[in-house]
């Protein structure tokens, strides 16, 4: 096998931490109580040290620097789902965006820590426990919310519909997973979808909420993005090109 | 009204055995949500493998204003360590045996 496929594959667990962590970062300062700021504040810098750990990966295969991947691509060359794109909202939908991801995130590292690309394996297995944190986290609002008040059940339940055709976006079959599967590097997206599924059902049935009907929105993984990832680039890249030759 | 969620107090173990050891407290809807923020707000630099919570208005505490009943009226010294001389005792001792 070409590297190709495999440098595709990092591309998407990087960006899908890199954009999320940014995202979650922009709660930094204005979530609802002190605690849950602080919280919250540090899985984005857990998710955009992911971030960094996959696009290092990417710099050992010769692909470039991991600065460059974050700061000097346009969007239509992020590969991130656009779920993780999606703008802030409510903190329904903050909750409900985090656990969908989250769950996602741990069965694809569960699966990747088998991987037959050492260094990849070797490095899911060190990001699971982080992700196991993030995971509890994301449950219990989940649980919280879900068996709170009408209102709080009601609003995560809206937010579950909104975000969950997105988060089936996170499995969209990429055109090389033959060889992927082939390689015994990772497992067919509809796999993980299936057990993404598996954990997700019983949790939301859990906290009194009904899991959302829906179809993929896909795209992501081909460089097609909503508005709101070329907005949140703007701002994210901004410091950076205003003097890419800087040493931080 | 009142809308503040109730205080936990946060005890931080950094290894299996060693004590735990208050480090502060949260504000949390329950119990699991108060582990879940305890773990950003106070175990995300030390060393830690265990944290306990424990709702503050569960906790009972003696007064202030007994506070002199601690204090020692007639020297208690014999009840310390320090209270007892015997480290030049132990010291010729074993200076003895290692010679013989």
């Amino acid at each position: 096998m070409n590297d190709t496929a495999l440098k595709n594959l990092l591309f998407r667990l990087a960006d899908d931490e890199l954009i999320t962590g940014h995202r979650n970062s922009e709660w930094t300062g204005v979530a609802p109580i002190l605690e849950e700021d602080i919280a919250l504040s540090s899985i984005a810098q857990d998710e955009i040290g992911h971030a960094q750990a996959y696009y290092t990966l990417l710099a050992d295969l010769g692909a470039g620097e991991p600065d460059a991947f974050a700061f000097l691509r346009d969007a239509s060359r992020f590969v991130n789902a656009q779920l993780c794109e999606l703008p802030t909202g409510d903190w329904a939908f903050a909750v409900a965006r985090q656990y969908l991801y989250d769950a996602a995130e741990s069965v694809r590292l569960a699966a990747l820590s088998r991987s037959n690309y050492a260094p990849l394996a070797q490095l899911a297995r060190k990001l699971s426990g982080e992700e196991k944190y993030h995971l509890l986290h994301g449950k219990t609002w989940i649980n919280h919310l879900g068996r709170g008040t009408d209102e709080s059940r009601a609003r995560l339940q809206a937010a579950l519909e909104s975000a969950f055709s997105y988060a089936l976006g996170l499995f969209e079959t990429p055109a090389d997973e033959a060889e992927l599967t082939a390689a015994n590097i990772q497992l067919p997206e509809a796999e993980l979808r299936r057990q993404w599924l598996t954990v997700v059902a019983p949790v939301l049935d859990g906290a009194g909420l009904t899991v959302p009907a829906g179809r993929a929105v896909e795209g992501g993984r081909c460089g097609e993005h909503t508005e709101h990832l070329a907005k949140l680039l703007d701002d994210m890249q901004l410091v950076f090109r205003s003097d890419p030759e800087a040493e931080w | 009204m009142d809308t503040q969620w109730p205080l936990y107090e946060v005890f931080h173990q950094k290894a299996r055995g060693e004590h735990h050891v208050h480090v502060g407290a949260v504000h949390a809807p329950d119990a699991e949500m108060a582990l879940v923020l305890a773990k950003e707000q106070y175990g995300r630099r030390m060393a830690c493998v265990n944290l306990w919570v424990v709702r503050a208005d569960q906790i009972h505490a003696s007064d202030y204003s007994d506070s002199d009943m601690f204090a020692h009226a007639t020297d208690k010294s014999y009840r310390e360590a320090f209270g007892y001389k015997v480290g030049e005792k132990v010291k010729k001792k074993r200076k003895d045996a290692a010679k013989q």
